[in-house]
């Protein structure tokens, strides 16, 4: 058991909340080989730490952030991962996040900071390389993540400390609260708010002082460059540069035919034009904003410069907040729109659970089985973005029936509502889905059912790219930079990572850790009672056909699920159940989770 | 605002700000021309080869787009590695809706040189670069930082190990935040941090703002009518 020799500090920094005391975890350097960091390492403790059934939300349950062997080096784009258990699905979730916190956490000498325990008291901590500071977020405590994040700077009189906080919806305890990173950034989908609430701890602020140790400097140095340079000269980015991925919400809707509209009753939303990055470039965005080191700068902040809400300040419209809060709301309402995306980040929801609950409820209410009656009065309508952001603020606060319903999510909603209303509810195990439609964009698919914690949009769309954004999840690096280059300088990886940690890494060795990784995130859902039959999308996509659009007519076949279970298990070593099999778990060296699988098969008769 | 009283030369901020935006709008003016003139003319382009160039840095603040590249080329190096705690250039977001660079204007006056109070000075600026040196056998680090109070610009930090204040060398005439700024900057905007052989840094309205006025400023240039940059 040796300790790291560079890339890591061979150190995860515990923190339990209910004795405030701290600990350092050893990170040795054979499971930083075999998991690398991020989701993987998360992975990691959570398959080997916690037994099937374990309750997310017990005093017990940990929190990991995580950044990878690469952050805080020179290398372009890196992220911050938070694994848990989620409490909105019952499965293993990771989500990554971009800005500026998981290099803090490198350069304060931690590979990961792992929250355990339950505070009494409303708690924040401060993290300055060592010391580690448990103060009173009594004050802070129902406050917006803006003024969180502003309050908590201040008090530690620190400008340049990064910060991940929880709002209002988190504290009150909605599933699917998220954890909110320099005001716009979301750590969301896996329900990481909720279990923060429930440790009553209001925020992280980190602040380091020190260098990432490399073994080969003079080797790595020149590898980080090339993959920078790669990124800079990179023209398929450019899009993204200019627009953001705000862009993509024009060329979803008028080529692909993939972009959702009104609770995925359709693809084709015009409106989009009032909508998209063309409106936001005319007349919100106002400036560019980059990542760590990142040449991409996707990210648009800007301001609605008249109407109702004038003077607001948003970052976006995202790909995925533009989808989720505009066009499956049927908004028509640039300024609308961005106030509801902005209600997002300072209430602290994921926009993505949030617009599929919003829009669920509106279509329900529209086929006539809720009624405005059932929601305290509020009549939910396509494209009323008033009453949309006063439900957001009536779910975050958990007031009244309304908020309360609106609450639990589109599953549970569907199954208290009841009348055939399940016939829309959107979900893949047991969570919203993105703002693809997988009937125009198939690859989306892969990404929904066969991604480890299911509905999510960004865990590739074929066999392969699944294997490579786990890669990326546990390198914890940004995909946007990531797979170009990963394509056409295959061993970019490895050259860096060699140098950087004194590795005699192979290609091969490396690819196997995302598949390891895989396959060790589904046995922790197997042993939860996941199944093949879970890796399914919503019957909405299985029985309705496109009803206009580019694609219209386009259906989700059984030949299309067919083949993409036989592609993904068989890729992965996973028997016709979606189960590992016991030669697959030998082979990637994860004997240790044989006996629970063992256990799972007998149990859900797999 | 405490520490800005300390400042001798720092004005009213009302005013500062005022200045500071009409000295923002005729650097914008100055950088253009500048580009122009150092791109077509045959005496600037033989400066450039006659090696060591550099003797101000400049920051165009609303081209900043927070990614760091100019902490990342900065601490490494200087530091050999990446290091923003020990970078001579840092780059404040603020208000999580601005990014403000945090340079070393060179300033004529040069205000930290002049608080040092040992003898000889162990602050120098190199006479061909206009870089400024550090003389760390003389200086006496977390026993004296009179420099760190003194600079207007609230720009000097101390080394975390050494504890000696952080000067900007301008890497011996060729600072590599300048590049990467450059490089990186394949955004609409153009590159934020620019290094001129001119004087931008004389230019006190621009140089005597703290960073979170400067954040300010920068508020009201993006984001009218909402001044404040909170919510709504």
């Amino acid at each position: 058991m040796a300790t790291p020799k560079g890339g890591y500090f061979g150190k995860v920094l515990e923190i339990n909340l209910s004795k405030q005391s701290t600990k350092v975890r050893e990170l040795t350097d054979e499971v930083a080989r075999k998991y690398l960091g991020g989701s993987g390492l998360g992975a990691y403790y959570l398959a080997t730490e916690y037994g099937a059934g374990k309750d997310p939300l017990a005093e017990d349950a940990f929190i990991l952030i995580a950044p990878g062997p690469l952050n805080g080096t020179y290398c372009v784009s890196t992220r911050t991962s938070f694994i848990n258990k989620s409490p909105y699905t019952g499965l293993l979730s990771h989500a990554e996040v971009g800005a500026h916190l998981g290099n803090e956490i490198k350069w304060a000498g931690w590979d990961g900071i792992y929250i355990t325990g339950r505070s009494v008291k409303p708690v924040w901590l401060y993290i300055q390389d060592e010391e580690v500071q448990f103060l009173d977020a009594a004050k802070v405590w129902g406050k917006d993540t803006y003024e969180t994040e502003e309050d908590f700077k201040k008090e530690v009189d620190n400008p340049y400390a990064r910060t991940a906080v929880i709002g209002p919806a988190a504290e009150n305890g909605v599933p699917y609260s998220a954890v909110i990173v320099e005001r716009f950034r979301a750590a969301a989908r896996t329900g990481t708010g909720m279990v923060m609430g429930n440790k009553k701890l209001k925020g992280i602020a980190v602040s380091g002082t020190k260098a990432v140790p490399v073994v080969d400097n003079a080797k790595f140095l020149p590898a980080a460059m090339e993959v920078k340079d790669y990124a800079l000269q990179r023209e398929a980015w450019a899009g993204i540069k200019r627009w953001g991925t705000g862009g993509l919400l024009e060329l979803k809707h008028w080529a692909t035919g993939s972009l959702i509209t009104k609770n995925f009753q359709t693809t084709w939303w015009p409106e989009i034009y009032n909508l998209g990055g063309e409106e936001a470039n005319r007349n919100f965005w106002q400036r560019h904003v980059a990542c760590n080191h990142c040449p991409v700068h996707c990210m648009k902040y800007g301001v609605v410069r008249d109407g109702k809400y004038k003077g607001l300040i948003a970052e976006g419209p995202e790909y995925e907040t533009g989808g989720l809060l505009g066009s499956n709301l049927g908004m028509t309402d640039f300024g609308s729109m961005m106030a509801l995306i902005e209600a997002a980040d300072a209430y602290g929801f994921d926009a993505i659970s949030l617009g599929g609950s919003l829009a669920f409820a509106t279509e329900c209410i529209e086929k006539g089985v809720l009624a405005a009656s059932d929601l305290d009065g509020i009549n939910l309508k396509w494209g009323d973005g008033d009453t949309y952001l006063e439900m957001i603020k009536k779910i975050a606060y958990q007031e009244g029936k309304a908020g309360k319903l609106l609450g639990k999510g589109v599953d549970a909603m569907a199954k208290e509502i009841g009348k055939g209303s399940e016939a829309w509810a959107v979900t893949t195990k047991g969570k919203e889905i993105a703002a693809h439609d997988p009937r125009g964009d198939k690859g989306r698919g892969y990404s929904y059912a066969m991604g480890t914690c299911g509905g999510d949009h960004h865990e590739g769309s074929s066999p392969g790219g699944l294997v490579l954004l786990s890669l990326f999840n546990s390198l914890v690096m940004c995909s946007f930079v990531g797979l170009t280059h990963t394509k056409e300088i295959p061993d970019s990886h490895v050259a860096m990572l060699n140098p950087l940690c004194g590795w005699d890494m192979t290609g091969d060795e490396l690819m196997a850790v995302p598949k390891r990784t895989l396959t060790l995130e589904r046995c922790f859902q197997v042993r939860e009672g996941i199944s093949a039959k879970d890796d399914v999308l919503a019957k909405r996509f299985t029985s309705e056909k496109l009803p206009e659009g580019p694609k219209q007519g386009a259906i989700w076949t059984d030949e299309d699920q067919k083949k993409m279970h036989e592609s993904v298990y068989g890729l992965l070593g996973w028997d016709s159940k979606g189960v590992p099999t016991e030669k697959t778990l030998e082979g990637y060296g994860l004997d240790f989770m044989i006996d629970d699988i063992k256990e799972a098969r007998k149990q859900y008769k797999l | 605002m405490e520490d800005k009283a300390k400042v001798p030369t720092a004005t009213q901020s009302g005013t500062t700000r005022r200045a500071f935006l009409k000295g923002a709008v005729a650097a914008t003016g100055g950088a253009v021309a500048l580009a122009s003139v150092a791109s077509t003319s045959p005496k600037a382009a033989k400066a450039q080869d006659a090696g060591p160039k550099s003797r101000y840095l400049f920051a165009e603040r609303q081209n900043c787009t927070g990614c760091r590249a100019c902490e990342y080329a900065c601490s490494t190096y200087h530091e050999g590695t990446v290091r923003p705690a020990a970078s001579r250039v840092h780059v404040l977001r603020h208000k999580g809706i601005v990014d403000v660079p945090v340079i070393c204007w060179h300033c004529d006056d040069a205000p930290c040189i002049e608080a040092c109070p040992v003898t000889p000075k162990a602050i120098k600026k190199d006479k061909e670069t206009n870089g400024i040196i550090l003389d760390e056998k003389t200086c006496l680090g977390s026993r004296c930082l009179q420099c760190v109070d003194a600079c207007p610009a609230q720009y000097l930090r101390t080394h975390p190990d050494t504890c000696k204040p952080l000067f900007c060398d301008l890497c011996g005439g060729d600072p590599q935040c300048v590049k990467a700024c450059l490089a990186q900057s394949g955004n609409p905007q153009g590159p934020c941090l620019l290094g001129s052989m001119t004087g931008f840094g004389v230019n006190q309205a621009f140089r005597d703002v703290t960073p979170e006025e400067a954040g300010e400023d920068l508020i009201k240039r993006f984001y009218y009518p909402n001044t404040e940059g909170g919510r709504r």
